[in-house]
């Protein structure tokens, strides 16, 4: 049971993105069960997985929704970018076209998420070092170059997948400390727990709630 | 000595015994005699007749001297004994005295003894029925700080040991049974009562705490506290309190995703959580903007409204789920109809916003991926809901949405279908299908590729298809029977050829229509049919061999020469051979124009050998006729080619 009053302190939402095959299930898979999952069928339309973790000493439920890959699902897939947090772009090491189809998964972010998404773009099935098809470097630079978190991870072994959904929530809790993630955007995709930010008023009256309810 | 001496002295015969006797003495061994004479040595220095003589005087007198010394020394034992003899005296008294004092306190202590010992037992005896009071207390009652953690404080807090107490409260009242059974009834029916009372006052309390626990989860983001997921343990045991629990949870939730949704569709930013700031004011709104600014978008409106429900589903089917989660009884219903009841508020913003898409025509292409897209989000939500999902409103709002939207898109299809049929126009010049039917043609392709990239899985297709594909197509090709039916046989079967070629031609691209190209590949035939027709004859009619063919068929049973018939004499014959020769060498002028007006060169291709296989076995049937001699037509004087050469040249 949790030591204090909560479970957690803050919601962030993410959503994975990437070609078919890649191993987003995969990834999401191990994050949550920390298993390789053989076999994994092609997912339909999105699917949710959860799991808390700790940043700096504060509990933080990651809300992941792992998107289909198949290009019939793009126009399904696009209304999950709406409020996350965080963006995990990946692409597979072993086939090129993954790599190249980046840019427009990166476009795709960019327009359906708010600036302030944190995207980190993973080069799965790291353990097929032999069969590599896109170079660590050429990867890195790319990521450099667009403002990217960058690491090379495997699904299967299990090599920095952990890393990879930590990272995430740390740049995500470092915006926030910074200021520069405005939390009452909820749509920035990070919730926070009411009781956990005490002492604030409630100044809310400039906006009449539901004024524009129309049903 | 004295006397042995004295014996000496004497005379004879006892003289001589005692001599002898003397002589015989072993003055050496006897130490008696050897210690007398040393001590008479001591003072007997002078061996004279004098003293001698008084040896036995002295003797006698150190003897008397030694024996007062002896009496004189007693005296003083004796003294001192009496000393002591008196002191023992009064010892006795003195025991004797003290001896008595204690049988005297001994008489009186045994009272006392006996009053202590009788003591002890009693306070053994009480200290075990305090013990047992004590264990029935602890066993049965509640401890002072149990009670204060049980009726808690005015502030309504709720200590994490009052399930503790609880727990206990509900055993008391559980062991009290066994009381019941013995003879102490009377106790156990009071503490029944007692505890039955504690515990439904608990109960209240539990359930007043957790329904304001509940009244107050309206964020967005909620967190079940591990007191909260306990309360609910602890009130299944009401089931009446808890689904009163569960109803004041489920209508704050729903009122959160009411909020919610309303916000991310015209807001674009859900209002903070109570007591939370908003500045959103101050600063730049930014990442996604409303969903409602995308309302032009049919599918994009629709999908991200479905897409905000279905993870709306999956948050609170979440919460839900850690609410209950410490739950020992089944509480799958119970989850599922707090959902339901959580979604419910969703379904008429839902409903009023995709009613007002569908309403809008759309078209039919859109209606036709929002039936598809609706019935995915049906299918999706119902995956996170559970499998047994009646009466969850949400769901049946959707499906109540997608029958609709079904209903509208064949409907707009049956339009579509009836506006085909009402307009009919007449066939372009050049035979080739009308507009409309490219139109109708491209719109289904249109369906059929969207499907083919449908989200729904693969097993739910088809169906809806074939439907489609009926009732488009039946009206489609009985307007072209009705554009056809004013043209010459020629122009018809060329005209429906077309048509029904370019709707085979996009059937083909898809799995289903099997059924559909068998039947229209006949038809085809049929028509295909017709034109050869049409084109052999008229090759043979522009040949000449028309009329010869004929006539020859209707005698091809008489006996006589043929050469003897009108119109089959041996000039007609001959200047039709002619003829057709002339016509042969350029067979591309002798074909229909209706043939090569088909848009198909596999069918051209086709009516053009086969009708060329009706000419050269009709030639073959006049050729035979004329070199046969029983007709009588000298054929070795006039030079034909043979039906071989005839069929080379047509190819």
């Amino acid at each position: 049971m949790a030591a204090g009053p909560y479970n957690y302190s803050y919601i962030f939402k993410y959503i994975i993105i990437g070609d078919m095959g890649v191993g987003k299930s995969c990834l999401l898979h191990q994050f949550t069960e920390k298993k390789f999952m053989a076999d994994c069928p092609h997912t339909i339309g999105v699917e949710f997985g959860t799991r808390i973790i700790e940043v700096s000493g504060q509990k933080i439920k990651l809300q992941i929704w792992d998107t289909a890959g198949q290009e019939r699902f793009r126009a399904v897939t696009r209304s999950y970018y709406r409020g996350a947090a965080g963006a995990l772009m990946v692409y597979d090491i072993t086939r090129r076209s993954t790599y190249n189809h980046l840019s427009s998964w990166l476009t795709d972010a960019r327009n359906l998420t708010n600036p302030n998404t944190v995207i980190f773009l993973i080069g799965n099935k790291g353990d097929l070092d032999a069969q590599r098809d896109v170079t660590y470097e050429e990867a890195k630079q790319f990521a450099d170059e667009n403002g990217l978190l960058f690491l090379e991870a495997s699904a299967k072994t299990g090599d920095n997948v952990e890393d990879v959904f930590l990272e995430t929530a740390k740049k995500i809790f470092q915006n926030i400390q910074d200021g520069s993630l405005d939390l009452n955007a909820a749509e920035s995709g990070v919730q926070h727990k009411p009781s956990a930010r005490p002492g604030q008023t409630l100044n809310n009256e400039q906006q009449p709630k539901d004024s524009n309810c129309s049903c | 000595m004295e006397e042995s001496v004295g014996s000496l002295q004497q005379g004879n015969h006892p003289l001589s015994k005692k001599l002898k006797k003397i002589l015989d003495t072993r003055l050496d061994n006897d130490k008696d005699m050897i210690e007398a004479l040393k001590t008479v040595s001591t003072f007997f220095t002078d061996n004279n007749i004098r003293t001698r003589r008084n040896l036995r005087g002295e003797i006698e007198r150190r003897s008397l001297l030694i024996n007062q010394q002896f009496v004189d020394a007693f005296s003083h034992v004796v003294k001192d004994l009496e000393l002591i003899h008196a002191d023992v005296q009064s010892m006795t008294v003195c025991c004797k005295d003290m001896t008595d004092r204690l049988s005297a306190t001994k008489e009186q202590t045994q009272e006392l003894i006996t009053m202590t010992s009788d003591l002890k037992s009693e306070e053994q005896r009480l200290q075990v029925h305090s013990d047992l009071a004590q264990a029935f207390l602890d066993r049965f009652q509640l401890k002072p700080n149990e009670m204060k953690v049980f009726h808690g404080t005015r502030d309504g807090h709720l200590d994490p040991g009052f399930f503790a107490v609880l727990e206990k409260v509900q055993k008391i009242h559980a062991d009290v049974k066994v009381l019941l059974r013995t003879n102490q009834q009377t106790a156990g029916l009071e503490i029944m009562e007692q505890m039955a009372l504690q515990q439904e006052s608990a109960y209240e309390r539990l359930y007043r705490w957790s329904q304001s626990q509940c009244r107050s989860l309206t964020s967005d983001a909620i967190d079940i506290t591990p007191i909260q997921q306990q309360a609910m343990k602890a009130l299944q045991n009401r089931p009446v309190l808890f689904s009163y629990t569960l109803d004041e949870y489920s209508t704050a939730r729903r009122g959160a995703v009411v909020r919610g949704f309303i916000d991310a569709l015209t807001r674009g930013i859900p209002s903070g959580p109570p007591g939370s700031p908003t500045l959103e004011s101050e600063k730049k709104i930014q990442g996604p903007k409303p969903i409602e600014l995308h309302a032009h978008d049919p599918m994009r409106y629709v999908g991200d409204m479905l897409a905000w429900l279905h993870q709306a589903s999956a948050s609170e089917k979440e919460n839900i789920t850690q609410l209950l989660s410490e739950c020992e009884k089944s509480t799958e219903d119970a989850n599922r109809d707090t959902l339901a009841h959580v979604l419910e508020g969703a379904c008429r913003p839902l409903k009023v916003r995709v009613e007002q898409v569908l309403v809008s025509e759309p078209g039919t292409l859109t209606l036709y991926k929002l039936t598809n897209l609706l019935k995915f989000y049906h299918d999706t939500i119902r995956d996170i809901i559970g499998k047994a999902c009646e009466n969850i409103s949400l769901l049946e709002t959707i499906n109540d949405m997608y029958i609709l939207c079904r209903k509208l898109f064949f409907n707009s299809l049956q339009y579509l279908a009836s506006k085909l049929l009402d307009k009919v126009e007449l066939p372009p010049s050049d035979l080739s299908p009308p507009r409309t039917l490219n139109d109708t043609i491209h719109l289904l392709r249109d369906i059929f590729d969207s499907h083919d990239s449908s989200i729904l899985p693969a097993a739910e297709r088809h169906t809806d298809l074939v439907q489609v594909m009926t009732q488009v197509l039946d009206p489609l090709l009985q307007m072209c029977a009705m554009s056809a039916s004013q043209l010459q046989p020629a122009d018809m079967a060329a005209y429906v050829i077309n048509c029904m070629h370019s709707i085979k031609f996009m059937l083909s691209l898809y799995e289903f229509t099997d059924q559909k190209i068998e039947m229209l590949s006949a038809q085809i035939d049929a028509h295909l049919d017709t034109l050869v027709n049409e084109q052999a004859a008229s090759i043979l009619m522009r040949g000449g061999l028309a009329n010869v063919y004929k006539t020859i068929l209707k005698h091809e049973h008489d006996t006589g020469p043929l050469s003897k018939l009108a119109g089959l004499d041996r000039s007609a014959m001959t200047s039709a051979f002619q003829h057709f020769d002339d016509v042969i060498h350029s067979p591309d002028e002798s074909v229909l124009p209706q043939v090569s007006m088909l848009a198909s060169a596999t069918l051209k291709e086709v009516a053009s050998s086969r009708a060329n296989e009706l000419v050269s076995s009709a030639y073959k049937v006049v050729y035979d006729v004329f070199t046969n001699e029983k007709n009588g037509y000298d054929s070795a004087t006039f030079t034909v080619k043979t039906p071989d050469q005839i069929r080379l040249l047509l190819c």
